[in-house]
């Protein structure tokens, strides 16, 4: 059954597919700019790639979804507008690849706002 | 109208809660053992409170009663204390300060080394830090639920003390000895009022 949504186009919905109460959207592909959270960070996740097995736990377990797994370079990137410095990565990864580093060592990787978020 | 001193202190949200929220009470009730007229509140325009975010604390003090009471928010603040180092780098702590105001951090980094965060750090006369974790150790968290209606470890334990002393160091504003009649911690506070580092800017 084909569905017309304004402002998706049109997305086919199995007739025999269960379709919960409410809407069928697009998974977001872009990131939410006006909700940036960086300087909630006290400390930031540091990654050693000698030590990554690339196993994606920290993918899976982060709740901003800050790690990004980049299959042509064959290594994990890290969103730092995005991570509040929960450090549920750090404490997940089983190969001790990641470390809390405190943020005021480096200069830069936090986006600097006028008021509080 | 005699001119309103506005006190703004940055702290984040949860774990500094308490510490932030202490401050303001701390420094308002010795200013009204000296005769001010004081107001300290929270803030009602931030997020509410989550693990980390940023939240602000005001104190107003002045001669005579002030009249903006249903402000709530300092516009123009003279002193900004940041409680927790990195706010430096993620916030314009300083928006709408005018020339000659005057900044205390709690770190143990150098001055220099924070000024670098701060681009608009022409508007300071005087920065301060105060390594008040070095002072007192481990932060007070209150997980109690009681939104500081009801304290039983007491106003001014933990990082609040030497800040609080540090405040009256280098602001000037209140005594040292009325500060040790309100807080708990009073050899926290009068370590941060002497371990106090300043530096007046150009």
């Amino acid at each position: 059954m084909a569905k017309e949504l304004p402002g998706y186009g049109t997305i086919n919905v199995p007739k025999e597919r269960q379709v919960p109460f409410g809407a069928v959207t697009k998974a977001p592909v872009c990131t939410q700019q006006l909700f940036i959270t960086s300087n909630w960070r006290v400390v930031r996740p540091v990654k050693d790639d000698e030590k990554c097995t690339r196993c994606l736990i920290c993918y899976m377990s982060c709740p901003d979804a800050c790690w990004i797994f980049k299959e042509e370079e064959d290594v994990m990137e890290w969103v730092s507008d995005f991570c509040k410095g929960c450090q549920i990565c750090i404490n997940e990864c089983p190969s001790d690849a990641l470390t809390a580093v405190p943020e005021l060592d480096f200069p830069d990787g936090v986006v600097r706002l006028d008021k509080p978020f | 109208m005699a001119k309103v001193h506005e006190i703004t202190v940055w702290a984040r949200g949860v774990i500094m809660d308490k510490e932030g929220r202490d401050v303001i009470n701390i420094f308002a009730e010795a200013a009204k053992m000296e005769g001010k007229h004081v107001q300290a509140f929270d803030n009602y325009e931030d997020l509410p409170d989550r693990v980390l975010v940023t939240v602000r604390k005001y104190v107003r003090l002045s001669d005579e009663e002030i009249e903006h009471k249903y402000v709530y928010g300092n516009d123009q603040p003279e002193v900004v204390v940041v409680i927790e180092a990195t706010i430096v780098k993620g916030i314009d702590v300083l928006l709408g300060m005018k020339k000659g105001g005057t900044l205390i951090i709690n770190t143990n980094r150098s001055i220099d080394s924070m000024l670098k965060f701060i681009p608009n750090a022409n508007l300071l006369a005087t920065i301060a830090t105060v390594d008040a974790d070095g002072i007192t150790g481990v932060r007070t968290i209150d997980f109690s639920g009681s939104e500081g209606g009801v304290d039983t470890s007491g106003i001014g334990k933990g990082i609040a003390a030497p800040i609080v002393g540090a405040m009256a160091k280098v602001t000037g504003m209140i005594k040292k000895e009325n500060l040790a009649k309100v807080v708990s911690d009073v050899s926290g506070m009068e370590r941060g009022y002497k371990e106090v580092k300043i530096k007046k800017l150009g």
